[in-house]
């Protein structure tokens, strides 16, 4: 049974009962007090009759005709006559016994739909009894009349009050099936859906909080659909990784033991099994880094940019001069608080990215600066740069912007993805502008170490 | 033998195949990309083609859709196993699939029964005074028939399939002898040493230390 049934159903028994009951007890008191005025005004008649009556007998007596049954039974007959007209009928006993009118004579009314009354006349004449019975068979019809009206109108006011309550309800439960409509499609998976409700009552607010619940789910579910695909993805990539050189090593090394291979393809055969070990040995080893890097807490200390600089300079000298490209190292600040070994190995990472990126002639830009109260530690190239998709997916493990190029400097793809775990051990922010055809930067922002 | 377009981004794996279909025989083109490979299909002739599924620019399996006139047939290299990669590469027409890392000699069988089932391979194979008919299961020095038995030229045959290339006693026996076959593997020498007297080869077919056997042709 739905709710705007039970609602409509309830209300509509409570009114129709309240207004029966309601009715019924109206009409009640009022037979009441018709019946009431009805007996007044015949205890008054009665007293009317008995009076003349009375008279009419003293009237006799003086005359000095003696009150015989006869005498009596006339003028009552007198009385009689003219009221049975009325529809009232009198009755007369002396001393018990039947006078007026004559016991075969005269029917009696129908007692049910009358009223009877009988009292004694006035002295001396105590052994005289009159009865007054009044029809009221009228009164009787016009509380049936009234019955019938009663039921007439129920009948009436029955199904209008229904239609009446069933429209109001619809409308006041348009919100609640409105709810149950958005809550369907959410449950059928269509996070999105809101409901459009802008009313100021209870249910707008329920609307209000059902909204802010569907937006922090979807919220949640999305975060959490990313998360499993970056992790699938980076499943994906790794088994990608491991049998690209893996497939050549093997199949080099099978060349190379059982086929009849000139000197320039043994040679050939020879530096890929070499030059794929040294992929998989660079991967492992990033791979080993991320997940030493995720079980230790970064020892932070006084770094000395110029230090740091200088050692990072020193280890990437030698690719540096391969390439031809020049390091440029500017500094502002004197020390950073952070994790030597890891921030070298940051820079380290970036400029190696910064060198793939780059076109011989080039230069590289390491630089250190003071910005609200922080301390940036910036490497800059004017390289190849990334667009904003590529950029998106950057610090993802595997992913290269250009898969081609880097895989042939060696590399795993890691690298980035190794500079933000170094930036998260610091709690440090990490910043990424690229521009296609312009250059990348990017910037760590520690604390300041005289802070 | 086939021309054979090789469509890998991997620069090593390409290389690694088109060796190997050097050694036994096979001419080959390059494609690094799905472009640059419609643009080879465009301009040669070419009787297979080993594609790779995940490729820069277009994937392999875009690339099917736009080769599917040409009705060249289709190996599918693929670094997924999974099951759904290789039924879509089914539906779009492929021949048959491989999957990274890979044997050569498999990579090799595999080409082949393609070919075969594609009337793409060569009827005949002729070397020094040899000649040798597959249809007819024939072979002739200088024009004289020789008698081979049945596996004699089974043998032959797998050797000559994977020429250059040395295959191990127990790898011959499983593909000249069938896996059930339940025979030593000095049943192998015993047919060598036969093949060689009957087709006076023996300089062609070498013993390859701790290996084998190989069919060295000039390539």
């Amino acid at each position: 049974m739905r709710f705007w049934h039970k609602i409509l159903l309830a209300v509509l028994t409570l009114f129709i009962a309240a207004l029966d009951i309601s009715v019924i007890m109206v009409m009640k008191k009022s037979w009441q007090l018709n019946m009431e005025s009805e007996k007044k005004r015949a205890a008054s008649e009665q007293l009317l009759i008995a009076n003349n009556i009375y008279e009419n007998l003293d009237s006799i007596r003086a005359r000095g005709n003696p009150l015989t049954s006869v005498l009596l039974a006339s003028v009552a007959e007198s009385y009689g006559d003219y009221y049975r007209r009325q529809g009232i009928g009198l009755e007369l006993r002396e001393n018990g016994r039947l006078v007026y009118p004559q016991p075969d004579g005269g029917a009696a009314a129908p007692e049910e739909q009358s009223i009877r009354l009988s009292m004694p006349l006035p002295d001396p004449y105590q052994h005289i009894e009159l009865s007054y019975q009044r029809e009221i068979g009228g009164l009787y019809e016009q509380q049936q009349e009234l019955n019938r009206f009663f039921v007439m109108i129920n009948w009436i006011a029955g199904p209008v009050l229904a239609v009446l309550l069933f429209l109001l309800i619809r409308q006041l439960t348009k919100p609640l099936k409105q709810l149950s409509e958005t809550t369907r499609t959410i449950a059928g998976g269509d996070y999105s859906n809101r409901v459009n409700l802008h009313s100021k009552d209870e249910f707008g607010e329920l609307a209000l909080n059902f909204n802010r619940m569907a937006s922090v789910v979807e919220q949640r579910i999305t975060d959490l659909s990313d998360m499993a695909e970056e992790k699938q993805r980076m499943v994906d990539n790794l088994a990608h990784e491991l049998r690209t050189p893996l497939t050549s090593m093997q199949g080099f090394a099978e060349l190379l033991t059982s086929a009849n291979l000139d000197r320039e393809d043994q040679m050939k055969a020879g530096s890929y099994i070499r030059s794929e070990t040294v992929r998989l040995k660079n991967l492992a080893f990033k791979l080993l880094d991320l997940s030493v890097l995720r079980h230790r807490l970064p020892e932070l200390a006084d770094v000395k940019v110029a230090r740091l600089f200088a050692a990072v300079g020193q280890t990437e000298r030698l690719r540096l001069e391969e390439n031809g490209i020049t390091l440029q190292t500017d500094s502002s600040i004197r020390a950073v608080r952070g994790d030597p070994d890891l921030l070298a190995t940051f820079l380290v990472n970036l400029i190696e990215n910064a060198i793939h990126a780059s076109a011989p002639g080039s230069t590289v830009r390491l630089l250190a600066y003071h910005q609200e109260g922080e301390a940036v530690l910036e490497v800059r190239d004017s390289g190849s740069g990334m667009t904003a998709e590529q950029s998106k997916h950057a610090f993802e493990p595997f992913y290269r912007a250009d898969p081609a190029r880097s895989r042939i400097h060696g590399n795993a793809g890691l690298g980035l993805s190794l500079c933000r775990q170094i930036a998260d051990a610091h709690e440090a922010r990490i910043e990424l502008h690229s521009v296609p055809g312009e250059g990348t930067a990017i910037r760590l922002f520690l604390q300041l170490y005289n802070n | 033998m086939a021309h054979i377009l090789v469509v890998e981004d991997e620069q090593p794996i390409s290389d690694l195949i088109t060796m190997n279909l050097k050694l036994v025989g096979h001419t080959y083109s390059k494609a690094y990309t799905g472009p640059e490979a419609i643009e080879t299909l465009k301009q040669e002739r070419t009787d297979l083609i080993l594609l790779d599924v995940m490729l820069p620019g277009l994937d392999g399996f875009t690339v099917m859709e736009q080769i599917a006139p040409l009705h060249i047939p289709v190996i599918l290299i693929t670094a997924k196993n999974a099951l759904a990669d290789r039924i879509k590469g089914f539906e779009l027409g492929a021949d048959d699939y491989i999957i990274k890392p890979f044997e050569i000699l498999e990579l090799l069988a595999r080409i082949n029964v393609v070919l075969r089932r594609n009337d793409q391979t060569p009827a005949s194979f002729l070397c020094d005074a040899v000649e040798v008919r597959f249809a007819e299961r024939q072979v002739r020095v200088d024009q004289e028939p020789v008698d081979l038995t049945a596996r004699e030229f089974e043998l032959l045959e797998v050797l000559i399939r994977n020429r250059n290339i040395a295959l191990s006693r127990e790898k011959l026996l499983e593909l000249a002898w069938g896996y059930d076959y339940a025979g030593d593997t000095r049943t192998v020498d015993v047919h060598i040493r036969q093949l060689r007297r009957k087709l006076g080869w023996e300089d062609r077919i070498k013993t390859v230390f701790k290996l084998g056997y190989r069919l060295e042709v000039q390539v």
